[in-house]
């Protein structure tokens, strides 16, 4: 049923190839993400992972390459307010809360391509349902929040903009081992919901059990590329994220 | 005791203006990343887009002058920003702090040209009677000035807290790449910003033109650096934060004019201001990292 040719991907990366100055970070990357995938970007510090995702988002501007969703849409020639309104949102690395602003602010802003408040009321509630923790400090400002508790918002965020596509910038990042095993276990039941989601992480073990397909992304470029089992078999793989770990 | 009360009351009266001014510079730099060096002199266009309003219709009263203030101070802040900030958005800040610039030493000048480089007696608006409130002392103009500016602040918290705009500014201020992800039309939000900051600026200037019956191409200045350094000691992190500072700081000018020497006042401000900045560098009320 993936991959088959027959419908279009969800989101296809093109030969994208992106500098900062002179410098390149991303050198012909091509992938792609299916309706209701998880698919995982695994890669080092400084890999390309962040770029890749911020020039999806419209939020770094390509050398090369296209960015197509639906297989229609070129996302290259939209602004970033345009490209969320197409139904992608972001959880970013580090969270990345509005932190002077309450953790009801911070939702509502998920909400904001929403204009129908009562729509973006419920579906704050359904998160508040889900993580009753947050519910208990919603007017709390968001910059006071335990790292896995922020890592919450910033995932229920993302989620009250009602998304096609959820991209997650490593999302286990900064968290102690407890709340990461909490935070992939959302993942996949976010992912369960119907949700595709492209996920760029380091924490390459919990990833790969999660995860549909994985590429290895080295220096820019696209190393490895398969189902999440296959890649998790492969000897680079296991020499530089998997060995040596318990 | 009187003269303690009295001159707290003329302290808050200036010091409510210089906030109006020094949000409107907040605003600009929180949200658009610019020092607005021509917010102030929009402020004194506004001034004379009163006295001609009300010069025009006498019988339009305060009301109307405000109302010609906040247009024109709107339409020229939007018409800076269309022409001079944003096709230089992105830019690093001295650069478009030297653009601003040069747009307030031209609307300096260019009103100079037309009034004549000498203050003009403004339209008396409002009588010149007094209150007597207790001890203090205070005319028609300085109560209505007072009450003026501190709704146009009570408004722009209003606004920033309670609209879906306003959160969206808010937003922009601490991280313009996440509130652009997550749908905010940033380009936008900066017109609408320096719309709402410039109409303020607009309608306090009708105000403080009426208080002092007169109006002067360059009664900027005057506002402007002291809403700079306002915005500079408290620190982009709380707009009202930006306000509580200038209230303070016209309150001690008074304090200073009435128990030492009113020759003594902008040094005595100004060193209690940069002894702020001494200890807490990023702001009285903290700063973003931007």
């Amino acid at each position: 049923m993936r991959g088959n040719g027959l419908a279009p991907p969800l989101l296809a990366i093109e030969g994208l190839a992106v500098s900062y100055g002179a410098v390149p970070a991303v050198d012909g990357v091509s992938l792609e993400i299916h309706p209701g995938e998880l698919r995982v970007i695994l890669g080092a510090n400084g890999a390309g992972k962040t770029t890749i995702i911020k020039t999806v988002l419209g939020l770094l501007r390509p050398r090369r390459g296209r960015i197509l969703l639906d297989g229609t849409q070129d996302l290259l020639r939209c602004r970033p307010h345009q490209i969320h309104r197409m139904g992608i949102a972001w959880v970013p690395e580090g969270r990345q809360l509005w932190s002077t602003l309450t953790v009801l602010d911070n939702l509502r802003l998920g909400g904001f391509r929403e204009r129908d408040e009562t729509v973006v009321a419920r579906r704050i509630d359904e998160m508040f349902q889900r993580f009753p923790r947050l519910g208990e400090r919603r007017n709390q400002i968001s910059g006071s929040l335990s790292g896995g508790e922020q890592q919450m918002v910033a995932i229920a965020r993302a989620l009250v903009s009602g998304p096609r596509l959820l991209l997650m910038d490593e999302p286990s990042l900064g968290l102690a081992p407890l709340v990461v095993r909490d935070v992939f276990a959302l993942v996949k039941e976010i992912n369960a919901m119907g949700i595709a989601i492209l996920m760029v992480e380091q924490n390459a073990r919990q990833a790969l059990k999660v995860a549909d397909w994985a590429y290895l992304l080295e220096t820019g470029r696209i190393v490895e590329s398969g189902p999440a089992a296959e890649v998790a078999g492969k000897e680079s793989v296991q020499a530089v994220f998997l060995g040596g770990h318990a | 005791m009187d003269l303690f009360l009295q001159q707290i009351a003329n302290g808050l009266i200036i010091g409510s203006t210089y906030a109006v001014v020094a949000l409107g510079f907040a605003l600009a730099f929180s949200v658009l990343r610019v020092i607005h060096f021509a917010h102030p002199d929009v402020f004194m266009v506004g001034m004379f887009a009163g006295l001609v309003t009300a010069e025009t219709f006498p019988f339009g009263g305060l009301a109307l002058a405000m109302l010609g203030g906040l247009i024109g101070a709107g339409v020229l802040g939007y018409a800076i920003e269309r022409s001079v900030i944003e096709p230089l958005r992105g830019r690093d800040v001295l650069t478009t702090l030297i653009a601003t610039l040069g747009v307030a030493i031209m609307l300096q000048n260019g009103m100079a040209l037309i009034v004549g480089p000498d203050p003009v007696p403004y339209p008396p608006l409002l009588p010149r009677r007094f209150l007597d409130i207790g001890p203090v002392s205070v005319t028609v103009r300085q109560a209505a000035n007072l009450g003026i500016c501190l709704l146009l602040l009570a408004f722009v918290s209003l606004y920033v807290r309670g609209t879906r705009i306003g959160r969206a500014t808010r937003a922009i201020a601490e991280r313009p790449d996440v509130a652009a992800a997550f749908g905010v039309d940033v380009a936008r939000v900066c017109q609408v910003t320096i719309v709402v900051a410039s109409a303020m600026a607009g309608i306090a200037a009708v105000s403080v033109g009426t208080l002092y019956g007169s109006a002067s191409a360059f009664v900027g200045l005057l506002y402007g650096l002291k809403a700079f350094t306002c915005m500079l000691v408290a620190g982009n992190r709380y707009f009202e934060g930006v306000a509580a500072v200038a209230i303070f700081l016209g309150v001690l000018e008074a304090l200073v004019t009435g128990y030492v020497s009113s020759s003594l006042r902008d040094a005595v401000a100004f060193l209690v201001l940069i002894g702020v900045l001494y200890f807490r560098p990023n702001g009285l009320f903290g700063s973003y990292q931007t």
